[in-house]
């Protein structure tokens, strides 16, 4: 069995209206990969920046997996919340990329989406906040149904993933 | 040297923690240390250690510099849990009280060669005004009972902080008998690769989507 360790973290994101962001992540695979240790959920922390427009969470990421074969290669998806200073949660976006699959230390910047209603929705959203969401999460990281969404694009997550592989080579992967 | 079948591998890190940019806050000393799983074991060098206190120099205005030296090795059979570097920054409030003005972590790289990292640091936020006022005027913001919950993923949904500032560490990264027990960890990097965002350094990143 082949190894994968995915070690970094969610540094941040920027380029969203507001500040006091957070982000709730999770990392999808296929049928033949096994989770041996590590959280492959989570949420971070609200972060409301002192200076500039980045919200910083610095959250770790330290997955192992084992796997037989190299379809349902790890994705990592995110959803980025705003939540104001009255404890109110808004979405911001969603966003998903995929694991790198060379060994190293990646840099990755993940552009969000976030679903447009129609004109009268748009107008309450101005003034009350909320808007659509979608109802299972699987859509963000699938290209199954896209083709009903209308959405607009909002701001970009900052993530720094490293890759150690174990035995790939054995199995005649290149990577 | 009977290394043939090797159980095990060493990861040895020598760096420093060159300093801060904490645009507001000045005469600051950092604490760090080392936060790993069940499966590493430090086999020399310090695991914690306290940086001297330092103030913005005349000439740089928002710079502070510790230069302050790590030097560890690790041992472990298995990357889950890899060695991640814990910091706090403190300083002295307008009372006089030292209070704590961030938090951070990074991994430590696990290619070998040089790298550099700026970290964010962030404190804990209290929720109400009335809060934040009275812990201004006695001294007592909120604190972490133990920085270490800093480098783990879980419980921190509830938690509101506040970002203020960047640490910046140099690292020197050396692995052995990664290779010889099946670890691929990528090319190794020959120059500096700063990581992060704004802080010290100013290179436009190229966009993987």
């Amino acid at each position: 069995m082949a190894e994968l360790h995915i070690i970094g973290q969610i540094v941040g994101a920027t380029g969203f209206p507001q500040n006091s962001l957070f982000c709730k992540w999770g990392v999808h695979t296929g049928g033949a990969w096994r989770l041996l240790s590590g959280l492959k959920e989570g949420q971070t922390q609200v972060d409301v920046p002192q200076t500039g427009d980045t919200a910083y969470w610095s959250h770790p990421i330290d997955l192992h997996y084992a796997t037989k074969g190299l379809q349902g290669w790890p994705k990592l998806h995110l959803q980025v919340w705003h939540q104001d200073s009255f404890g109110r949660c808004e979405l911001y976006g969603y966003g998903y990329c995929h694991v790198p699959s060379s060994p190293g230390h990646h840099r990755i910047n993940c552009g969000t989406w976030r679903p447009l209603g129609s004109w009268q929705e748009r107008l309450a959203q101005t003034f009350v906040g909320g808007g659509p969401q979608l109802r299972s999460p699987d859509l963000i990281y699938s290209g199954a149904d896209r083709y009903r969404l209308h959405t607009e694009a909002m701001g970009t997550v900052e993530l720094e993933l490293g890759i150690v592989m174990r035995h790939l080579d054995k199995y005649g992967v290149e990577s | 040297m009977a290394t043939s079948n090797p159980s095990a591998f060493l990861l040895t890190v020598n760096g420093q923690i060159e300093g801060a940019n904490f645009p507001e806050y000045d005469n600051l000393y950092c604490k760090y240390c080392f936060v790993y799983g069940h499966d590493w074991a430090p086999t020399s060098g310090l695991e914690e250690g306290i940086t001297q206190i330092t103030c913005k120099g005349s000439q740089s205005s928002h710079k502070l510099i510790w230069n302050f030296p790590l030097e560890t090795t690790f041992k472990s059979t298995n990357p889950s849990g890899w060695p991640q570097l814990v910091v706090s920054v403190y300083g002295p409030d307008v009372f006089g009280n030292d209070v704590v003005r961030g938090y951070g972590a990074t991994h430590i790289p696990f290619t070998p060669g040089q790298h550099t990292r700026t970290m964010p640091m962030f404190v804990p936020e209290p929720t109400w005004r009335l809060q934040k006022f009275t812990s201004w005027l006695l001294g007592r913001r909120p604190e972490y009972t133990d920085p270490k919950v800093v480098a783990q993923g879980e419980g921190r949904e509830v938690t509101r902080v506040r970002s203020q500032g960047f640490v910046t560490v140099s690292f020197h990264i050396i692995t052995k008998d990664m290779k010889k027990l099946g670890y691929d960890t990528g090319p190794s990097s020959s120059a500096n690769t700063p990581s992060a965002t704004s802080g010290w350094s100013t290179e436009e990143q190229p966009h993987i989507m």
